[in-house]
């Protein structure tokens, strides 16, 4: 298990947004968590991406603790443990939240320069690969206002794969992309998986899910309702709830 | 790095700036006890002020310099904005205040004065041509008048002469050289003026073309303000002042600075 | 004519150079200043953001030249006595140091979210997320602001006179009381006048040089 989290709690001005979560992750596994909006699928990503701070729980990934109880109290993870954790989950964002003063590749060897110590060198010969398989060599000197959709979200792709993570986490990777587009990333996607790494997607688009997913978490009111394979779930259809999820 | 460098570079000009408080100077006449420190607004022709290559100049500087010179001081001259001269006096960045400062009792309570060295009289003056010949002949007429100026006390001392001025009360501008330049464009009759700045002003354009009336609005007289403390300061200038009447010095540099006495 | 300006000019010049020592010194450090001014006006730390805010309100409700005559002739009340140069540069950075700290809080504020959890989970620490990422998005946008800001510099190292200093303003008034003339003050006029044409101009570069993104 590269992700382990248990009884994940937590609340927001008194409102609980994440109740009694838990779930695993392992590597080369493909995890959708999907449900409506509200479900605080969102909030469980911000945790693992230590975004959040959980107000109950454990949280731990590749053997290291983000966060546990001791005593009904909550212990985050030291700032030295912490630095280690970052470079073990990489996170795109909905909106990708590129550096727009950057170009691509100045995106891309921000962090391996400073937080893994690589030379300049390495961290632009390791950008360059990425951004090849990625089939975004061409654009490695362009500003992000001078990329489309998918090409800011490849680039935000390549921007978390250059730490080497052990689990890529995606918030709704579909939802900004023409529907042409998606299937462009969910090939990405599949491709990524076969490396040594666990891949954690939010989504609403269940199109992509029953493409790319192994596994699937269904969360609503901050439960997680059912979790199964991908082939289990899709036979349960039976289930009220998700099916309403599934038409909305 | 390249940021903490910025930052280093930074804290490296504020501490120069901050070490600059250090070598500051503590009081004016600390410096040796044969210097003086004279305060001046530099912008006031003709009693100091700085020609054409930047050196200070004008009545004051040369009456200061003679008494200082025969009794073995060195001046040194400070300029400062007029608004602040008694608290420079006071604060010890300066030991004078010698430019054509006016001797009045308000003033008296923070400064001692030395005995008045010149009068200054508040004079009106019209174009040549002009048939104004009294102040009786102002009235329904514009008279223009710095503002804010020992002048303007000195007509308000008369008050149904300045209520017979046409709109019943003067024409007020900055600076009396503005005044100056409105009696040229004719758009003022007559200006007052104190004697010393229209003296000047007159010289520097065609005396020919202006006419000074016999009567006036009264007079004020110019002294050199001291901290009190001084007496020995202020009794030597005193001295000397009176030894340069007597010999033709101080005669001499008036008519260098105001033309003929006389006139 | 020409030979009358041409004689104002030595003393037009050394009144020029001090109003421009005094204008880049405390563009200098008021800048970097006022960026610190607005982290410590923005910080988490209750006491320090309240002082700041206070410090700040001191410095843009009074006027400039009250500042520099209570440093100048108050603060020897108190037996801090300053020389006439150094009170006018620490007058003026800590007045445009208030300015441009508001000026950068509010681009500071502008920058989305996003930017800063972007770099989070990244690793990157928050010093070098402020310096990396935050403050070269902070600059493009405040640009404008502060070259109102400097615009207004120019004009206000006149105030330096009030402790004697001898500025470009100043030698104006000088010759133009000596002469009984107004061309010293048209040509003080038409000095300021380049100087902020040619700031102007300074600032339209670099805003160019940071337009390469949107």
């Amino acid at each position: 298990m590269i992700l382990k989290v248990n009884n994940l709690n937590k609340s927001f001005g008194g409102k609980r947004v994440l109740k009694d979560i838990s779930f695993g992750l392992k590597t080369g596994e493909i995890l959708a968590i999907i449900g409506p909006s509200g479900a605080g699928k969102t909030t469980l990503l911000r945790c693992i991406n230590g975004l959040e701070k959980a107000d109950k729980g454990t949280i731990v990934i590749d053997n290291i603790y983000l966060c546990k109880d001791q005593n009904n109290k909550n212990i985050p993870a030291k700032s030295k443990e912490m630095k280690k954790i970052r470079q073990k989950v990489g996170m795109v964002f909905q909106n990708y939240n590129l550096f727009p003063h950057m170009t691509v590749m100045e995106n891309l060897i921000e962090a391996p320069i400073n937080v893994l110590g690589l030379s300049k060198e390495e961290a632009l010969n390791r950008a360059y690969d990425l951004l090849k398989n990625l089939g975004m060599e061409d654009k490695k000197d362009a500003y992000p206002f001078q990329l489309s959709g998918g090409q800011k979200q490849r680039v935000a792709i390549a921007r978390a794969l250059c730490l080497n993570p052990k689990i890529l986490s995606l918030d709704e990777p579909t939802s900004a992309l023409d529907p042409e587009l998606r299937e462009g990333i969910a090939s990405i996607i599949k491709k990524l998986a076969d490396k040594d790494m666990g891949i954690l997607i939010i989504s609403h688009d269940m199109e992509i899910v029953k493409r790319v997913a192994t596994r699937i978490i269904f969360m609503a009111e901050g439960r997680i309702i059912k979790e199964a394979t991908k082939e289990d779930f899709f036979n349960s259809f039976e289930d009220g709830r998700l099916k309403s999820f599934m038409v909305s | 790095m390249k940021g903490k460098k910025i930052f280093f570079v930074f804290a490296l000009l504020v501490l120069s700036v901050f070490s600059l408080v250090g070598c500051s100077k503590k009081s004016a006449s600390g410096e040796g006890s044969n210097t003086v420190i004279m305060g001046l607004d530099d912008t006031f022709a003709p009693m100091g002020f700085r020609d054409e290559n930047g050196e200070l100049v004008g009545f004051d500087i040369d009456l200061a310099k003679e008494v200082f010179a025969r009794n073995g001081y060195e001046v040194k001259f400070q300029p400062i904005d007029w608004s602040m001269k008694e608290s420079e006096l006071n604060l010890g960045n300066i030991d004078l205040i010698w430019n054509g400062y006016s001797i009045t009792e308000e003033r008296k309570e923070n400064v001692a004065f030395t005995d008045p060295y010149l009068e200054n009289k508040q004079i009106i003056i019209t174009l040549a041509g002009s048939s104004i010949n009294s102040k009786a002949d102002l009235k329904g007429r514009k008279v223009a008048v710095q503002n804010g100026s020992s002048t303007l006390d000195a007509i308000y001392k008369e008050p149904a002469l300045v209520e017979s001025f046409y709109g019943g009360e003067p024409v007020l501008f900055d600076t009396n050289h503005e005044a100056f330049m409105d009696l040229e464009a004719c758009r003022v009759d007559a200006v007052v003026s104190d004697e010393v700045l229209a003296r000047y002003y007159i010289q520097q354009k065609n005396p020919e073309d202006y006419k000074t009336l016999e009567e006036d609005f009264g007079s004020e007289e110019y002294g050199i303000g001291l901290r009190k403390e001084d007496k020995d300061l202020l009794e030597l200038i005193n001295n000397t002042l009176n030894e340069m009447r007597k010999d033709g010095t101080f005669d001499a540099i008036y008519e260098k600075w105001f033309g003929d006495k006389d006139k | 004519m020409l030979a009358y300006i041409y004689t104002l000019l030595p003393s037009i010049f050394d009144g020029l150079l001090m109003t421009l020592k005094v204008f880049f010194v405390t563009l200098i450090l008021s800048i970097p200043l006022g960026v610190l001014v607005s982290i410590f006006r923005l910080s988490k730390i209750k006491v320090l953001a309240k002082i700041t805010e206070l410090y700040i309100w001191v410095m843009r409700g009074s006027p400039l030249m009250l500042q520099i005559v209570f440093i100048f002739f108050g603060l020897p009340i108190v037996g801090i006595t300053l020389d006439r140069f150094t009170t006018v540069i620490i007058a003026f950075i800590l007045n445009y140091a208030a300015y441009f700290g508001e000026i950068f809080r509010g681009g500071i504020e502008s920058i989305d979210k996003g930017q800063y959890e972007a770099a989070k989970v990244l690793g990157l620490s928050p010093y070098r997320t402020f310096i990396r990422i935050i403050l070269p998005q902070v600059f493009k946008i405040v640009l404008p602001s502060i070259g109102n800001e400097v615009i207004t510099l120019v004009k206000d190292t006149s105030l330096v006179y009030i402790v004697g200093l001898g500025e470009l303003l100043r030698a104006g008034k000088i010759a133009s009381n000596r002469d009984a003339s107004l061309v010293p003050l048209a040509l003080v006029a038409v000095v300021y006048l380049l100087l902020t044409a040619i700031f102007t101009m300074v600032f339209n570069k670099v805003e160019k040089r940071f337009s390469y993104y949107e």
